[in-house]
């Protein structure tokens, strides 16, 4: 019996431990989660509600309107419209990062941050003195980190009838400045489905070349002397079965190279063999820690998980990882996070698009702090990176990034895709100044060489912040 | 001792007083929302339905009135939710409910009178047996499941039953240390649910068996066993009937990402977590949630409403009322006198704390969800009463305690006399 009894303490123990483990795992998920579920497309409750509130207004970093409510055009429920900014260019450049009424865009500042905009952040007393006053309740106004000067000049640098995307964050803080997605549509008129994508942080890209950075950062951090090493281009690798075998853009032939010239004429064939030469196991374990394969869960911006495939890997697969061509998929949110990463020694920060909520009466309700993501690389590797984007401006692939008197370190992508005729053309890369802590990352759809094409682009829109003062 | 008659208010008293409270003024709440005769009729019985179910049955029996309060704060919670989503929901569910206090008052009594089921036993399990098979032959299918049967308009779950019957044949066996049937007479239970399609019916049995197992043994290995037949079986089945396996699959595929298919396969968990963080901490409020958008809105999400109108943190309380539940249950056991009866209600206990970690667990998408009543409060006579009739065990055991410690103070004071 005593025995028993003794067995029946545990018993005990162990099925409360179990039903903690309920309580635990519920708050915790609902702290991670909460606000994914709470503004996602299937909270039919939110229509209802939306009745009752009157949202707040969403403003740009430096004060700009975005969106407001017209109370001088009520729409036949005789609520106030809400109507977006009223320069076209501006609303249009801002509507995949705000969102629109409709919903349209999948996780905008409009669905992500209803909670505030909808005054659900609102205190029992405010709410109390709302009901009292008989008035209609209105809700936080959202300031943004975005620039919407910005992000419209940004769209007018690119080629005409292009998609893409670009992407400018403070690596310093993670604040981002733009996120503009083309096509673009008009939030107050229509839509198709290709415009209501977000390709900045919501469409997935072969990383090309780009991804040359990770294999680098893992091959310094794994294999002792590969800055050393020479490396013989012959234009063309022969891997595995010899089908799919690694050539050079224009089939060029590079000759004798190290690591870091490879990196400067982004050469194909080295990186080839030093992905091969890592394996498998130690390049996915650099791209995780770049935060691929991970669950992005940002406080406030939602970005589609990065991928690197880890089933049935072959060697022509091993081979073409290393140029980032395999079957890699990433977001250029995340590739601007990883130029972040190497321009600030080799932390990521977390990327955010709110600054702050306001209430109706004034009071800042929330302040959005900036967090650490994670180390993607050691200190010292980001400082031999950060050389090799260097040089990769002053004279390899992406000099057209150049600009006289500032470091501009970067890294043309040009990925290949069965389905269209040219490449999508790709830059990433920051100015290396600690009072301009800026990065960028760029993808031009089917445009051609990330050289020719996004770096220029890069350029201005560098050349522009400096001269509005970033 | 002549004394005045004072009023002592006992903490269980005031406890029972809170909640016939808390009852009247919630369905007082509901009527005057919805303006429905029956509400107030509710408002009414539902308080004194708890008054007897708690403190009219230490009348009849000495009875533990702590535990009894907890669970009419929980069945009457599910009276009052239920009427909420439909008012016959909330009609049928008063019925199950009084049906139930019923049935708790017969077990109780039973196993206070009656010392052992060594004889029954044996029927006992093969009428068991027979009755969780018996679905298979002549069962309709509900929600994907086969584990319903009809007699003349009037559906009931075998298993239901069944439970109870499994928790004194488990403990009849295991009190006489024969670990190998009783094992053996679990393992065919959850396998004759398992091919029904009742997953989680079959958990609940299986985390039952096992815990009573190791209560019983001690032996970790005896889990370690259990756990790897149950491994061993799920391989077999997926090799042996591929297609069912398939389908078994399609669920936990709904579990690990709801999202990919919101509208569809992962609808019912993705209203469900909608649902508690619209919530919120502290809810909606009765009456104006959207708890019926949520699929099974009356049955395995009904916790999900529940956070929906009252919030999490009294969704935190009902998890703490189930654990004073079970902790109430382990004392009962561990205060028993024979293996049996100390088997017996800490079996009571682990099959409310295993179907409440599963379903609920299941509704915050900690596990795959299945389709299980939450004890005490979703719709439905037969899990109702099933679940009362594991309380009145407890209350049983607790009884025949108090009736050995009475004696045991008799006869220390005869023998105090004797000298």
């Amino acid at each position: 019996m005593k025995q028993l009894r003794n067995n029946l303490r545990r018993v005990g123990v162990f099925l409360c431990i179990m039903l903690a483990v309920l309580a635990a795992y519920g708050a915790y998920s609902v702290i991670v989660n909460g606000n994914r579920w709470f503004s996602s497309a299937s909270n039919t409750f939110m229509s209802r509600k939306k009745k009752e509130v009157i949202p707040g207004q969403i403003l740009d970093r430096n004060g700009m309107v975005l969106a407001f409510n017209d109370a001088s055009r009520p729409d036949q429920d005789g609520m106030p419209k809400r109507v977006y900014h009223p320069n076209p260019a501006v609303r249009m450049a801002m509507v995949h990062a705000v969102g629109d009424d409709k919903n349209r865009v999948d996780k905008g500042v409009e669905s992500f941050m209803t909670a505030s905009l909808y005054g659900f952040d609102m205190s029992m007393a405010e709410r109390l003195s709302c009901f009292m006053q008989g008035k209609k309740r209105v809700g936080d106004d959202v300031h943004l980190t975005l620039d919407a000067a910005l992000s419209a000049y940004a769209t007018s640098l690119f080629p005409a009838d292009k998609k893409g995307a670009l992407v400018v964050m403070n690596y310093k803080t993670g604040e981002v400045l733009t996120e503009i997605s083309l096509p673009q549509f008009d939030p107050e008129g229509f839509a198709s489905e290709t415009a209501a994508q977000n390709r900045a942080v919501r469409v997935m890209y072969a990383p090309g070349s780009t991804f040359k950075i990770i294999t680098t950062a893992s091959a310094l951090e794994n294999d002792e002397g590969v800055a050393e090493r020479a490396y013989q281009c012959t234009g063309v690798l022969q891997v595995g079965d010899g089908t799919r075998n690694v050539t050079d853009a224009g089939n060029a032939v590079h000759g004798q190279l190290t690591l870091q010239r490879a990196f400067q004429v982004s050469c194909n064939n080295t990186f080839a063999r030093v992905a091969l030469n890592l394996g498998d196991e130690k390049l996915k374990k650099t791209a995780e820690r770049f935060g691929f394969n991970d669950n992005f869960l940002f406080r406030t911006l939602v970005v589609e998980n990065s991928s690197y495939p880890s089933e049935n890997r072959t060697e022509t697969e091993i081979a073409w990882t290393g140029v980032g061509q395999s079957e890699l998929l990433v977001t250029p949110m995340h590739m601007c996070l990883v130029a972040s990463a190497v321009a600030n020694e080799g932390v990521m920060m977390e990327p955010y698009a709110v600054a702050r909520t306001v209430a109706h009466n004034g009071d800042t309700r929330s302040v959005t702090q900036p967090r650490v993501y994670r180390r993607a690389m050691e200190t010292d590797t980001a400082a031999r990176l950060k050389e090799y984007m260097r040089l990769v401006v002053t004279g390899g692939t992406g000099t057209a990034a150049n600009i006289p008197g500032v470091r501009v370190c970067g890294k043309t992508g040009s990925a290949q895709l069965d389905t269209q005729e040219n490449t999508n053309a790709w830059f990433v890369g920051f100015m290396d100044d600690p009072a301009h802590p800026y990065a960028i990352a760029i993808v031009v759809e089917d445009a051609g060489g990330g050289g020719s094409v996004a770096a220029p682009i890069a350029r201005q829109v560098f050349e522009w912040m400096l001269q509005n003062g970033y | 001792m002549s004394k005045k008659k004072k009023r002592h208010l006992s903490p269980g008293r005031a406890l029972v007083g809170t909640v016939m409270l808390f009852y009247f003024l919630a369905f007082m709440l509901l009527g005057l929302q919805k303006m429905e005769w029956q509400c107030f009729v509710l408002a009414a019985v539902v308080p004194v339905l708890i008054l007897f179910g708690s403190v009219g049955i230490t009348k009849l029996y000495p009875a533990d009135t702590l535990l009894l309060s907890l669970v009419n704060f929980l069945c009457a919670l599910g009276v009052l939710v239920l009427y909420r989503l439909k008012p016959e929901y909330g009609m049928s569910q008063a019925v199950n409910y009084g049906v139930g206090v019923a049935a708790m008052i017969g077990c109780t009594l039973l196993i206070r009178y009656m010392p052992h089921f060594r004889l029954l036993n044996m029927p006992m399990m093969l009428a068991g047996l027979a009755l969780l098979a018996a679905p298979l032959v002549m069962g309709v299918e509900k929600n994907d499941a086969r584990s319903w049967i009809a007699i003349g308009g009037f559906s009931f779950q075998p298993s239901e039953v069944v439970k109870v019957l499994m928790l004194i044949c488990l403990s009849t066996l295991l009190a006489r240390r024969k670990v190998i049937p009783a094992m053996g007479f679990a393992a065919v239970c959850v396998l004759i649910l398992a091919v029904q399609n009742d997953f989680g019916t079959a958990l609940v049995y299986f985390g039952t068996a096992m815990v009573l197992g190791y209560a019983a043994t001690g032996s970790l290995l005896l889990v370690g066993a259990g756990v790897g037949g149950a491994a061993a079986a799920v391989l077999a089945g997926s090799l042996i009937m591929p297609e069912r396996f398939s389908r078994a699959m399609s669920r936990v595929d709904a579990w690990l990402d709801p999202w990919a298919d919101p509208q569809g396969k992962g609808y019912q968990l993705i209203q469900g977590l909608v649902a508690m963080v619209n919530g919120g901490p502290f809810g909606v409020g009765l009456g104006v949630g959207n708890g019926t958008v949520i699929p099974q809105h009356q049955n395995d999400s009904i916790f999900m409403v529940i956070v929906n109108e009252f919030g999490m943190i009294f969704g935190l309380m009902i998890l703490a009322v189930y654990v004073l539940i079970i902790l109430r249950g382990m004392m009962i056991a561990r205060n028993s006198r024979t293996r049996f009866h100390a088997l017996l209600a800490s079996g009571c206990a682990a099959m409310l704390a295993v179907q409440t970690f599963v379903i609920i667990g299941g509704n915050i998408k900690l596990i795959p969800m299945t389709g299980l009543p939450l004890p005490f409060i979703s719709l439905g006579g037969t899990a109702m009463v099933s679940c009362m009739c594991i309380i009145g065990i407890m209350q049983g055991v607790s009884a025949r305690n108090a009736a050995d410690l009475r004696e045991d103070r008799e006869l220390a004071l005869q023998g105090g006399d004797g000298l």
